[in-house]
């Protein structure tokens, strides 16, 4: 895997290093090695030099597309590193028309999934010193020796259950293609939840929201996020409180969830940004799976010229209340 | 949870919190008022333009400040006094109350009914029935904020 | 005063402090450990790494209702917020404790005092945890704390790996009266004790001396302009962080009855600087970061005379984007093998 990774990551930066230095793009945005083997963090490159630190493994998990919203003001073109999920992102944004498709060059990169730090070391049973991957498994080395385990089971939670790790939308392909994935436990744990007696729900919503700080990390990392003015800083009228009362914690979250009824691309950033580990994604399904239920297959971020469920409708629409 | 979620106290009632859109919902009540039909005065409406102006955020707070039942009343599909706002409602109110059910209410403390302004009948009987269902489920307490109570 | 608790007596020794007040402890939560409030069944996690949130919401908590009102006709009724109880505050790390020592400067040692904090602080017994395996996140050294004492705990607790035990040692008047208990459950240490292994952290090269001095003036510095780049503005890294301290205040209610409250808040977030007129003198992430990193490296070592950073390793291991304290020191100077 690392010569694989090698590899392709000499093909990435021959691609965009010729659109770099030749003008296509001014900025290209990737990954860099933060202090740890585990931690690849975003790179803005602007030159030569810049692009010596572009990196690409199994820890490069940040979605990029967000940051155009912001570097497309100071930069007239730019490049963007796309894995399945900041495709769907990047159609996201276009959707809402955050983003000029014509200004912003994709790179697309069939992903293998990302791994999670927290996972390597709890299956470790110590923070591994590094890990080497070959033919679907890791080989996680720790002062006490080596373990091998399958590359699945230490999947960042956002990549388990991920429907489409080839890019949906790009300019160039860079890497090869995965193919489609199954993800037969995409809505387990909503299904699971599901069957629960509506106050043992109440009672699972109650503790696990317990832990919100409520700093919002969730909806700062969202593609979908991008309201001037989110309904929890809005001040008339005051929606959103900022006191830690199970009635805050609720209200901002089903709010929240709604908010992305049909935008949601289901990428799980929001639950890999939140530091208590919310389990965000499953009221997210909730929400794609009663849609698609409801009103028909649809996964958002797929193709933006597509209509969300929830702009539209048909007049024999079915209902979810009893009278129909 | 203690089962203490929806305990019963003595003489408590149910307070049902129902948005009716102006031209057909809130029709039907001003004509259930008229034709003399009563219905328990545990239920207050809210006056909505349409119930596609329904904020979902509405229920919500209904629910944190002392709502035992919140019920949505609209036109019926198709005749919407701005011809697509109640298809939209059906949408996402639908959705919106499947995840509603998933945080832990039960089913019947949220509810959407078609209500049309000669329907003064449905309109009172309606609201009979939310009342009588909320009336056996008992309080709720789920989602209601722990200081609303030393502010009334 | 040294005393020995057994492993199989130590859920005997939650019960035993939770009869005298509130008892917090790291007690692991869903996939986290935080320190909080423990009560029958919680699963200790004594020897985990520091709590994914900071325990200083024990003086300072996210929200904290100080006063009520109420109109009754003509007349306004206020009233005090909330009764203090007796707490004990049980497995915190020597980071987070220096930590306190940050916080009580800004809290305690000005004039008005914040009495809220002062009271807080005042009931409450401390008793740190030294560190015997440090997470590869900790990088207390660099800031010359030692991860196996703890100046300034009333009592220091060591955890002995092998058997699970723990060793309480006594460093306060306060530390000895919670040590007074039950003779069955606390015995004697009787010279006994665990060597505390040489802990040794990590330290990126990091090279800190005169960097305060030197970022003075640095205001306009260039390094500004790349470093807050990836920043998403989402407050993780203050929230998370024991020596962040801003509170905002909101008031919950209506004219006639309500209270008022305050709650953490961040410098990171847009609306932390709004005016009323709509003016944000730190309009962009830019100006955030900046402020962020400035307060901690150069405007609190100004004021109090040290960086307001104990190491913990908390933004290193929660920063979504990986953007730390780490990176900010780096990328301004803070290195050992850079010349400033
Ligand atoms: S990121 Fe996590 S802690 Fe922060 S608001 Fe979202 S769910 Fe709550
Ligand atoms: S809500 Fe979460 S999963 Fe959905 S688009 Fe936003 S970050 Fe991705
Ligand atoms: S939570 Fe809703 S209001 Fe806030 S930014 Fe997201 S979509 Fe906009
Ligand atoms: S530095 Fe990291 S944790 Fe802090 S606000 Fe920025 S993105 Fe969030
Ligand atoms: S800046 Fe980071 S490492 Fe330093 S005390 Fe705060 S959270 Fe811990």
């Amino acid at each position: 895997m690392a010569e694989r990774y090698l590899a392709e990551l000499t093909k990435i930066r021959d691609a965009v290093r010729q659109d770099l230095l030749g003008g296509r793009i001014n900025l290209l945005l990737g990954w860099e090695k933060g202090h740890y083997w585990w931690q690849s963090r975003p790179l803005f490159a602007e030159d030569e030099k810049d692009l010596e630190r572009l990196t690409w493994d199994s820890f490069c998990a940040v979605n990029l597309s967000r940051y155009l919203l912001d570097e497309l003001k100071d930069y007239q073109k730019i490049g963007v590193l796309v894995k399945g999920c900041d495709s769907r992102a990047f159609n996201r944004l276009l959707q809402d028309n955050m983003i000029a498709r014509e200004r912003v060059v994709l790179y697309g990169l069939p992903c293998p999934g990302m791994l999670d730090y927290s996972l390597l070391t709890a299956v470790a049973g110590v923070a591994p010193e590094g890990i080497d991957e070959e033919n679907g498994r890791v080989v996680l080395k720790t002062v006490a020796g080596e373990k091998t385990v399958e590359r699945d089971q230490l999947l960042l939670y956002k990549c388990r259950d991920c429907l489409y790790p080839d890019p949906v939308v790009y300019d160039q392909l860079l890497l090869i293609p995965r193919g489609a994935k199954e993800a037969p436990e995409r809505y387990k744990s909503v299904t699971a939840l599901e069957e629960l007696p509506a106050d043992e729900r109440y009672a699972y919503w109650d503790k696990e929201l317990s832990r919100c700080l409520r700093c919002y990390a969730c909806r700062q990392a969202c593609p979908y996020c991008s309201c001037r003015e989110c309904f929890v800083e809005q001040d008339k009228p005051r929606w959103q409180g900022r006191a830690y009362q199970a009635s805050e914690n609720f209200l901002f979250h089903l709010v929240r969830a709604y908010h992305g009824a049909g935008r949601c691309i289901d990428c799980g950033e929001c639950q890999r940004a939140c530091p208590v580990v919310i389990p965000l994604q499953e009221l997210n399904r909730k929400l794609i799976k009663d849609l698609n239920e409801l009103y028909g297959q649809f996964e958002a971020g797929l193709n933006a010229e597509l209509e969300p469920p929830l702009l539209t409708y048909k007049p024999n629409d079915p209902a979810a209340f009893s009278e129909k | 949870m203690p089962a203490a979620l929806n305990e019963k106290i003595a003489g408590w009632e149910p307070l049902v919190v129902a948005f009716c859109c102006n031209w057909c919902s809130y029709a039907g009540g001003d004509l259930a008022g008229t034709s003399r039909l009563s219905y328990p005065a545990n239920v207050k409406v809210i006056r909505v333009p349409c119930s596609g102006r329904l904020n979902p955020m509405f229920v919500l707070r209904a629910f944190q400040r002392g709502a035992d039942g919140v019920l949505v009343a609209g036109c019926h599909p198709g005749d919407c006094h701005y011809s697509t706002g109640n298809y939209h409602s059906r949408r996402r109110l639908s959705s919106f109350k499947r995840l509603v059910e998933f945080a832990g209410f039960e089913p019947d403390r949220f509810e959407v009914r078609w209500i049309s302004s000669s329907e003064g009948d449905k309109f009172a009987d309606e609201m009979e029935a939310i009342t009588g269902r909320i009336k056996a489920l008992g309080p709720n307490r789920k989602m209601r904020d722990a200081r609303w109570q030393s502010v009334t | 005063m040294k005393k020995i608790v057994t492993a199989d007596k130590l859920p005997v020794l939650w019960s035993h402090l939770a009869g005298q007040g509130k008892l917090l402890l790291p007690v692991k939560e869903g996939p986290t450990v935080l320190f909080k409030e423990w009560t029958a069944g919680d699963e200790v996690a004594l020897d985990a790494p520091t709590s994914a949130i900071s325990p200083k919401d024990i003086f300072f908590p996210r929200e904290e209702t100080y006063m009520r009102y109420r109109c009754r006709g003509p007349v306004l009724e206020l009233s005090a917020g909330e009764e203090f109880e007796p707490v004990t505050a049980f497995g915190v790390h020597p980071c987070d404790l220096k930590a306190f020592e940050m916080l009580d400067r800004v809290y305690l040692d000005q004039d008005p005092v914040d009495e809220l904090y002062r009271d807080r602080r005042a009931r409450t017994t401390v008793v740190a945890l030294a560190c015997f395996a440090p997470d590869p996140f900790c990088f207390c050294s660099v800031f010359g704390i030692d991860p196996v004492s703890a100046p300034g705990a009333d009592v220091i607790a060591h955890l002995d790996r092998q058997s699970g035990n723990l060793m309480l040692e006594a460093q306060t008047v306060k530390g000895e009266a919670l040590l007074k208990g039950d003779a069955s459950l606390l015995t004697e240490a009787n010279g006994q004790s665990y060597g505390p292994a040489l802990v040794k952290t990590a330290d990126f090269g990091l090279k800190l001396s005169g960097l305060s001095e030197n970022l003075k003036g640095r205001f306009e510095d260039p390094a500004w302009d790349k470093l807050y780049k990836s920043c998403l503005g989402c407050g993780v890294c203050t929230y998370v962080c024991p020596t962040c301290y801003c509170f905002d205040v909101e008031d919950y209610g209506h004219e006639m009855a309500g209270e008022r409250f305050r709650c953490w808040d961040s410098c990171m977030y847009g609306q932390f600087t709004l005016m009323a007129g709509g003016h944000n003198p730190r309009p962009s992430r830019k100006e955030r970061i900046r402020q962020r990193f400035l307060h901690k490296l150069q405007y609190y070592p100004e004021t109090y005379g040290e960086i307001a950073c104990v190491g913990c390793g908390r933004c290193l291991r929660s920063c979504p984007v990986n953007l730390d304290i780490v990176q900010a020191i780096i990328a301004l100077g803070g290195e050992q093998n850079v010349q400033r």
